[in-house]
């Protein structure tokens, strides 16, 4: 672990910035209480909430990736500078919950794919709906990825 | 003898700015722990972490071309906009008081002028993807109005920058000329020179309500909760600083820190008769100053929503009231 | 969408779009605002990103996996959509539901109501600008996801109702009891006190007095539903014509303006409500089974069925045709309410367009599905109420 002043400083302030891509809203919901729910505050442990992108050092997504947003998804991604992260937060996000996977007669045609289809991912987050605790260690766990980067 | 005097006003001003900096490294980070945290009821971020560790960590960012029709005169403006804050330090350093003409509250006004301009260029130049960027099918049969021009939220953001330039300004300069009304004169070293002999302004009455309307109008001037509407979160996002990324994005987050500072050491030193000086206790007077005006500026915004333009203007005219009073007063 | 007032396109200047993410937004939605000058004089709402097919995975799915699946449509409302699914095969099939389980089921919906209204003044005054309001909100609201989760077993998407009662893990005994009646007791306790904050505070009464206000006739001419259209004044309300709530005593919640201000009142008053209905149902829950399971599949035709969800009147159908759900139709309150919020932004400031839009309580991951509009024979004086 090397403590430069780089990685010291990107350990020490990480803005994240919270996608929602057609989920049911149940993640959406949990992962703003982490942000402003003084009972799981994000800030305490150095994580700034940001509606810009040009901000961001973690996207997190929440929700299956419906055809609509993939392409809104893939500017957003592009516009964050490097090092960047992103996490999978929900079971939709990490492998299309239930809008993928389950069918009576005829399957759902709108998913553009679980997030990994459109965007690499570096942390997935189990859980339908996530726990706000599982969110901040998961964001916590996307950090090394950013300390060590160039 | 001359030369040992150059070299030591030299060291002076140079050490001062050194302290203003490090000081403002320290002042968001007040602002969110101690204010905001514990008003809210929750921890908040260690105190170097908005302030001081977010820049850094923006320095060691990827630089990317940002989306705007000159890329470089925007990426340039936040530069300028730190420079221009540094001149008004430095003209109200006693040292800096032979200039003459120059270290008199005209250059000032000026100076802050120019400042609060740089957003309307900012926001002018930022084409961000976060509105008519996005690529989303609206064009389409069955959709209202497809033949209007498209604006990017940014725009809107220009125009409440002219309004804030237009009238916005007012407590704040109205305040400003309490003390040159009861000094008589517009130069920085005769104003604090008054105040040596007679005592602070800020111990009068014309000073005191001088200094409210100062108050109201350095939290204007700052952008900040209740008169935010530059930068809100509810349609502009952030306004005309939406495109910059790493190293100026830096200078932006380091601009609002000295800025605070800035403001509060021209308080004290219009209002209390102290300039910033290294080598005087003064200089105690100026940062106590510099750590009370965010504090109370915090506690303010954080029981406050934003303002829009039907609750903004009248308030900007109960503050010029108070400020002609006060200036009424002074002459009295 | 309402050619009563048709707007020029000389009259606007330019139009703001504001895209699918968006830091006043819960979910994505895209709204064109037509501006002149910082005055919207017409809004268009798109939404169509929340997508997913729910209806149409659920062709052919055998019953109780259909009802499931109607859960995961929203996760604000979650429980009312399978409440009310699985009334609809309750219905088809004439099956018993025993009292315990429907004092049970009325609790954890009202439970939710708690909690989407809480939700609503959070996002409220964070559109507000407020921060500080939003963030003791949410501490409020941690309450109600603890006894939730106690309840059902998840903090969102608990699945407490199935066909013929509740799951067995829903069960209350005597601690649970007593851990309800003391936390809305303390809910009850703060949100008064919250909502006596709120309206001495100058600042925020004057950001929202006034503001976007919808007049009695335009909603029901625009057919909104819920508390949107009680914030008006019409005084109607699903829970009055539902048997389950016969044996509970509350009152009808209506404002006069419609405006912001009305809008947020309305929710605040309705939580005491919800409140009162809780503690009746703890007070008097008989005893008994939870679950019927004496009961057998038929075939049936189309069986439909209406509830009061917290934004408004929800409706469900669907036929049983050998143990699988076929032509299931989900129509959401949310639909109607998108007419009305188009409306309410017109002539406001482009900063209260967006809180006009969030008064009317959007939840658009519930709405979004195909839709077809017909002449129902329902339809009295062209208005659907």
């Amino acid at each position: 672990m090397n403590l430069s002043l780089k990685s010291y400083s990107r350990a020490r302030a990480v803005h994240v910035m919270l996608v929602y891509t057609g989920g049911c809203n149940g993640c959406d919901i949990e992962i703003v209480n982490c942000i402003f729910s003084p009972k799981y505050d994000a800030e305490q442990y150095k994580v700034f909430l940001t509606w810009n992108p040009r901000e961001a050092d973690v996207l997190v997504v929440t929700g299956p990736v419906t055809k609509h947003v993939e392409k809104p998804l893939k500017a957003i991604y592009e516009a964050i500078p490097e090092p960047k992260a992103v996490v999978a937060a929900g079971a939709c996000a990490t492998m299309g919950g239930v809008y993928k996977n389950i069918h009576g007669d005829i399957p759902s045609e709108e998913i553009a794919g679980p997030v990994h289809e459109i965007i690499p991912v570096d942390a997935k987050i189990p859980g339908c709906a996530v726990r706000p605790e599982d969110v901040l260690s998961g964001v916590v766990s996307a950090l090394p990825l950013l300390l060590n980067a160039k | 003898m001359e030369t040992s005097m150059i070299i030591t006003s030299l060291v002076a001003v140079i050490g001062t700015l050194i302290a203003a900096f490090v000081v403002s490294f320290w002042l968001p980070g007040i602002e969110r722990k101690f204010i905001h945290a514990r008003i809210q009821q929750r921890v908040g971020p260690p105190l170097s972490s908005p302030g001081f560790m977010a820049p850094i960590k923006f320095f060691f960012k990827q630089a990317v071309t940002p989306n705007s029709p000159m890329p470089k005169l925007y990426n340039a403006l936040p530069l300028i906009s730190l420079i221009v804050i540094v001149a008004i330090l430095l003209l109200i350093m006693p040292q800096l008081y032979v200039l003459g003409a120059l270290a008199s509250i005209i250059a000032v006004i000026g100076l802050l002028k120019i400042e609060e301009i740089m957003y309307m260029f900012m926001g002018s130049l930022s084409k961000s993807v976060m509105s008519v960027g996005m690529p989303f099918p609206d064009l389409v049969k069955g959709a209202k109005h497809v033949d209007v021009t498209r604006s990017y939220v940014e725009e809107l953001s220009t125009l409440r920058a002219f309004r804030l330039i237009a009238f916005g300004s007012f407590p704040i300069y109205i305040a400003l000329f309490v003390p040159v009304v009861m000094a008589k004169s517009i130069f920085l070293g005769d104003i604090v020179a008054f105040q040596q002999l007679h005592g602070p302004v800020l111990f009068t009455v014309g000073g005191a309500i001088g200094a409210i309307a100062y108050f109201i109008g350095f939290m204007i001037l700052l952008n900040e909760y209740p008169f935010a509407i530059m930068k809100t979160k509810a349609d502009v996002i952030e306004g005309p600083l939406l495109e910059y990324m790493s190293k100026y994005r830096a200078y932006v987050y380091i601009t609002r820190g000295f800025l605070i500072f800035v403001l509060a050491s021209l308080f004290a030193t219009m209002f209390l008769g102290i300039p910033p000086n290294l080598f005087s206790p003064g200089i105690l007077v100026t940062i106590a100053v510099a750590i009370i005006f965010p504090i109370a500026m915090a506690i303010m915004s954080t029981f406050s929503p934003i303002f829009t333009f039907r609750q903004f203007y009248p308030v900007v005219a109960a503050t010029s009231i108070l400020g002609v009073i006060a200036l009424v007063a002074a002459f009295l | 969408m309402d050619n009563n007032n048709k707007v020029t396109s000389n009259v606007i200047e330019a139009e703001v779009p504001m895209g699918t993410v968006h830091s006043a937004a819960i979910e994505p939605y895209r709204v064109r605002l037509f501006v002149e000058d910082e005055i919207v004089r017409d809004a268009e709402v798109t939404i169509g990103v929340n997508h997913r097919g729910v209806e149409r995975i659920m062709e052919g799915l055998p019953v109780e996996k259909a009802n499931s699946l109607t859960e995961k449509i929203c996760g604000i409302c979650s429980n009312i959509h399978i409440w009310n699914s699985v009334l609809v095969a309750e219905k088809g099939l004439e099956i018993d539901v025993p009292p315990r389980a429907e004092y049970i089921r009325i609790i954890m919906g009202e439970l939710e109501r708690l909690h989407s209204h809480m939700l609503y003044l959070a996002h409220g005054s964070e559109v507000l600008g407020h921060e500080t309001f939003a963030m003791r909100l949410f501490y409020i609201r941690e309450t109600v996801m603890e006894l939730l989760r106690m309840i059902g077993g998840n903090r969102v998407q608990y699945g407490v109702p199935i066909i013929g009662g509740i799951r067995p893990r829903a069960d209350l005994d005597e601690m649970k009891i007593q851990k309800i009646k003391e936390g809305v007791d303390h809910i009850e306790e703060k949100i008064l006190e919250f909502a006596d904050r709120f309206i001495r505070d100058p600042m925020v009464m004057s950001r929202v007095t006034g503001v976007a206000a919808l007049s009695k006739k335009d909603a029901l001419r625009l057919s909104a539903t819920g508390p949107t259209l009680r914030s008006t004044g019409v005084a109607v309300d699903i829970r009055e014509d539902m048997k389950q709530y016969d044996p509970f005593e509350f009152d009808v919640i209506t404002q006069d303006d419609g405006d912001v201000k009305s809008n947020l009142l309305m929710r605040v008053l309705e939580i005491p409500e919800s409140i009162k209905i809780i503690r009746q149902a703890i007070k008097d829950i008989p005893d008994g089974k939870i679950t019927n399971r004496s009961w057998e599949m038929q075939d049936t035709g189309i069986i439909r069925n209406y509830v009061e969800a917290a934004r408004g009147k929800l409706y469900h159908s669907y036929r049983l045709e050998d143990g699988r759900v076929r032509n299931s139709i989900i129509r959401t309150p949310s639909i109607t309410n998108i007419n009305a919020m188009e409306h309410a932004c017109i002539g406001t400031h482009i900063t209260d367009a967006q809180l006009a839009i969030v008064q009317c309580d959007p939840c658009f991951t519930c709405t979004d599905r195909a839709v077809q509009i017909v002449d129902h024979p329902l339809k009295k004086n062209n208005r659907i109420i």
